[in-house]
């Protein structure tokens, strides 16, 4: 074969000397390291790795992008659209929910779900767990995470002025919101 | 698919039409085994060659990864979707593989109407059956995904779930979704004390029994047998043998198609 890729199955050439730490795309069956996925094997720092950038679903740790699509005083629901920085394609969005609890991680018992989010909403969030069967469970509950983009009650766009405030750009009226710190501030 | 303007109440033909070809050799097919005796040996090929195969990927743009197989008068398209979130209720450990097969109308000699009928859903079980223990479900939680199958052309039915079970195996290469082995399938014939790999319609009515293997041949282990008709055991094992070596050639033929469709796009 004239490339270097690997077939699933195909056992992976290890080079001698301190054993590697296996990443995705690898498996490991009856003691013979072979790859999982179609591709050629990358060596990173102690570890290898086949990887494919592909859309996948969430798991626990990843940080996903979603928007608001409801709200009640126990939770807030999101439709997951980017895991890990990929985006999902069109109309194959995995649900989540944001609990009360995981919205903010000081003062938990004084968060009210509508001070912090609205509809519509661009939200990042890190998964915490694979949740019930229905959707996966989201935590906003760091300074980096929550609101990202919102548009205000007259359609503006809005900046986030303080950790729990956004102003519009439109009217100058303040809404509260659950802000993520903004990068490189 | 709601289409704004959209006129429903009139047939929206192409502009230009077309007559249908009509299949010229099909009596030329039928006649074959005209005055064929048990104890004859195989006509057009031999005994333990199969059909000539085309593998290609990739042609359906939408889907994550996409299969075309052609042996001769059996032709098979496959896609693969997601994994998306399982639309089921109950929570599932691990990923599920859900496999839908579609004949074409004028997938055979007899019209098959376009509504799912047990054939279907029989070859999707056995797809199913011959692909999932290949797929690293503990991987994808809460996920399904999704292979369509659409059958073309049909020319013996365990062939073409062999030639379904090879596109299906390469489809989810293509789409990046991580797997034991690569799964090839090939299908046998027990004619007199013949086996015919890879037979047609026409020679599966000669058969006493018919055996569909499916393994990795790159693992060397076995995913899938099955067995119909009569078949002594002795003649099931040589069947099995035989599937097995011709495996490892089909599982050449994917290979290659995988490192093209890769050159293809990397130029």
């Amino acid at each position: 074969m004239p490339s270097d890729s690997l077939l699933p199955g195909q056992p992976v050439p290890l080079p001698r000397g301190p054993t590697l730490k296996l990443g995705s795309g690898i498996y490991t069956r009856n003691g013979e390291t072979r790859a999982s996925l179609f591709g050629t094997p990358q060596h990173q720092g102690s570890s290898v790795t086949i990887s494919r950038i592909k859309p996948h679903p969430p798991a626990p740790n990843s940080i996903v992008l979603g928007s608001i699509t409801r709200l009640s005083p126990q939770q807030a629901v999101v439709s997951i659209t980017v895991v890990d920085g990929v985006p999902l394609p069109p109309g194959e969005d995995f649900t989540g929910v944001i609990r009360v609890q995981d919205i903010r991680a000081t003062e938990k018992d004084k968060v009210k779900v509508g001070d912090c989010f609205r509809g519509g909403d661009v939200i990042k969030g890190l998964v915490i767990s694979l949740g019930d069967a229905r959707s996966y469970y989201i935590t906003t509950a760091r300074n980096d995470l929550g609101v990202i983009f919102a548009t205000s009650e007259a359609g503006g766009t809005m900046e986030a002025v303080s950790w729990q405030e956004m102003r519009c750009r439109k009217t100058g009226k303040v809404e509260k919101r659950k802000c993520a710190k903004p990068e490189g501030l | 698919m709601a289409q704004g303007g959209f006129d429903r109440r009139r047939v929206h033909g192409p502009n230009e039409s077309f007559q249908p070809i009509f299949d010229d050799d099909y009596e030329e097919r039928g006649a074959l085994y005209k005055g064929w005796q048990l104890g004859q040996t195989r006509r057009k090929r031999r005994a333990e060659d199969i059909r000539p195969i085309f593998l290609n990927t990739g042609f359906i743009k939408q889907a994550n990864g996409s299969a075309y197989i052609e042996t001769e008068r059996t032709k098979i398209a496959c896609a693969v979707y997601g994994p998306r979130q399982s639309k089921s209720s109950a929570y599932h450990e691990a990923g599920r593989l859900s496999v839908e097969v579609k004949f074409a109308p004028f997938s055979s000699l007899v019209r098959r109407a376009p509504i799912r009928d047990a054939e279907d859903r029989s070859v999707a079980n056995l797809v199913q059956q011959a692909i999932a223990p290949s797929v690293r479900l503990d991987l994808l939680p809460k996920s399904v995904i999704d292979i369509f199958i659409t059958v073309i052309e049909c020319d013996g039915i365990e062939s073409c779930v062999a030639a379904a079970t090879v596109a299906t195996s390469t489809s989810l290469a293509k789409a990046g979704i991580e797997m034991f082995g690569l799964v090839v399938s090939c299908a046998g014939a027990v004619v007199g004390d013949d086996v015919w790999l890879d037979p047609t319609e026409e020679e599966t009515q000669l058969a006493s029994g018919m055996l569909l293997c499916a393994c990795m041949p790159a693992l060397g282990t076995t995913t899938s047998v099955r067995q119909t008709g009569r078949v002594f055991p002795a003649k099931a094992f040589q069947s099995l043998q035989l599937c097995q070596e011709r495996c490892v050639e089909i599982h050449h033929i994917v290979a290659q198609a995988l490192h093209e469709d890769e050159n293809e796009s990397n130029s």
